[in-house]
């Protein structure tokens, strides 16, 4: 079976006091759609958008993504 | 549905709006021989014209509408479903500049098309031109709106 990128955002989010999808976008600084498309695993972010990710987040990058 | 999404997708009707018009009219000129290159020039006038003072009617409306996100800024998969787009576009601009040469290099395979248009043949050679460029501008607003509802 094929792999794929995973991640955990929605769950760093609800762990964040319940993070808006919007309040992330505006710190990662890409659109509420995308952060969407994101969790959904229907668009993997660039490095550089899922590295802001998880800096904001204070987690390892491969915490927050997952290929498998 | 994103502010992009939107103004995709009004951007899409206005096109098909404006060039439905100007072929339709080219059309039935054509079929009440009335059609000219001077009636073929002002048709195209009035094509820059409506496309102009429509743009910029969609522009206000959509940012008064959703005036919270009136200078949002393309993001990264923004940019990338572009990119899709102008790449199915080229595709078709490239057909088109290929029928266009083919139109020229064998004017026999296209002699049916200028008796019923009536026009000299580089006027012929311009709609050609015009048709690829709006089936390749369709193209890519679709492949957009397509992504964007799919999901990318």
């Amino acid at each position: 079976m094929a792999k794929s990128i995973t991640n955990t955002i929605r769950r760093l989010r609800f762990d964040h006091n319940e993070m808006t999808q919007q309040m992330l976008a505006d710190v990662v600084g890409v659109s509420r759609q995308t952060i969407v498309a994101i969790e959904k695993d229907k668009y993997s972010p660039s490095l550089e958008v899922a590295f802001k990710i998880a800096e904001y987040f204070n987690a390892p990058l491969d915490s927050v993504f997952q290929y498998q | 549905m994103s502010y992009k999404e939107r103004s995709i997708w009004v951007s899409l009707a206005i096109t098909i709006y404006i060039w439905f018009n100007y072929f339709s009219e080219l059309y039935w000129s054509a079929q009440q021989n009335t059609l000219t290159t001077s009636s073929m020039q002002a048709a195209l006038l009035s094509v820059v014209i409506m496309t102009i003072v429509l743009e910029i009617m969609h522009h206000i409306v959509i940012a008064i509408i959703d005036n919270k996100n009136a200078n949002y800024d393309e993001d990264e998969r923004d940019k990338q479903i572009s990119l899709i787009g102008s790449q199915n576009a080229y595709y078709i601009l490239s057909f088109t500049s290929i029928a266009a040469v083919l139109h020229l290099l064998f004017p026999v395979m296209s002699q049916e098309l200028e008796s019923v248009l009536g026009l000299p043949n580089e006027y012929v050679i311009i709609n050609i031109i015009i048709f690829g460029a709006l089936l390749a501008e369709i193209a890519k607003f679709t492949t957009q709106v397509f992504y964007y509802r799919r999901g990318f």
